[in-house]
């Protein structure tokens, strides 16, 4: 006997995605997914991030790692809300996931939230989580030929941050093919260069995310 | 890694959708997987061979459809369809007026179940 299905195999994912954005909009929270390789900067652009806006929104984190709690605690210290998701070995976070830590986080009194999303410059380009927006972070030392070699989430991201250009003089990176390369895969993506060591260009960044909150 | 969110997802839909139907043995899954979906069809197979031990679906064979990228482009207001999993360009014309309409399915599409 064949049964005809025609159902997305992700709708799970998906439906328990929407009700997480029903909730953080009935909260009035904009929710950005931050992604990155590992080791890219997440960590660092949120410590610049909540320096440069605590006074003006207030700020709340979701960490996601495989394994400790050494970000939430980088986090803590800023005296923001976190909660730490630690996956256990899966690659990106999913909607349930961020959907069972809801009641940990005081999203009334919140503003803006960011989902730290396990390092992968792949899977977490995958799954909705019920964020606002996807911002990704490329390092320079990564290479200009990542937005070939990882084309998705250069795709799905609204915003590239491309960090540690204070790097620039030690490497032998093309950033204007970085540029080139991921306006080519999303001709509306947005571009920020910048160095959280540094905090040159962290500027514009803050700039832009408070257009998104007014 | 995520074949296996995506197996167990698929299994789950399959097994539901045949109980709900009154059966209780899946012998096939057919599946439409776009080439720009992310999925590599030889780990959602094994992926799928590992998740369906112990389940109704235990003896189930599962079929992959793959689907290519295709879209439309503004500039030389032209269908088209390519090989390659991403699009940098119209393929026909190079502009980057383009629109993206298919290659990212992942859909379960048909059981076939006692």
């Amino acid at each position: 006997m064949k049964l005809s299905v025609a159902s997305k195999i992700l709708d799970a994912n998906d439906r328990i995605a929407h009700e997480n954005r029903r909730l953080f909009s009935a909260a009035g929270v904009f929710v950005i997914n931050l992604m990155s390789s590992p080791g890219a900067g997440k960590t660092s652009l949120l410590e610049a991030t909540i320096a440069g806006l605590k006074r003006s929104l207030n700020i709340g984190v979701i960490e996601g790692d495989i394994t400790g709690t050494d970000d939430a605690e980088r986090i803590n210290r800023l005296g923001v809300p976190v909660v730490q998701i630690n996956t256990g070995g899966a690659c990106h976070l999913d909607a349930n996931m961020i959907n069972e830590v809801l009641l940990d986080l005081p999203l009334d009194e919140m503003d803006l939230l960011v989902i730290e999303n396990v390092g992968n410059l792949v899977c977490p380009a995958e799954f909705k989580i019920g964020e606002d927006l996807k911002v990704m972070i490329l390092s320079i030392a990564e290479g200009h030929d990542k937005p070939l070699k990882y084309p998705l989430m250069f795709q799905e991201s609204s915003a590239l941050i491309i960090n540690k250009m204070d790097l620039r003089p030690f490497l032998d990176v093309d950033v204007g093919k970085i540029r080139n390369d991921a306006l080519s895969l999303n001709p509306s993506i947005k571009i920020f260069e910048l160095s959280c060591k540094t905090g040159e260009g962290v500027e514009q960044w803050i700039t832009w995310l408070q257009t998104l909150n007014s | 890694m995520h074949e296996v969110s995506v197996a167990d997802s698929l299994l789950k839909i399959a097994v539901d959708e045949c109980r709900r139907s009154g059966y209780g043995r899946i012998n096939s899954i057919r599946v439409c997987i776009g080439k720009a979906s992310g999925v590599m069809p030889e780990a959602l197979f094994f992926a799928f061979e590992a998740l369906k031990a112990g389940t109704i679906a235990s003896g189930a064979t599962l079929a992959i459809e793959k689907v290519p990228v295709a879209g439309h482009c503004s500039a030389c207001n032209a269908d088209f369809t390519t090989d390659e999993s991403f699009v940098l360009c119209c393929p026909l014309c190079h502009s980057s007026d383009y629109s993206i309409h298919s290659g990212r399915e992942l859909d379960i599409k048909e059981l076939e179940v006692d």
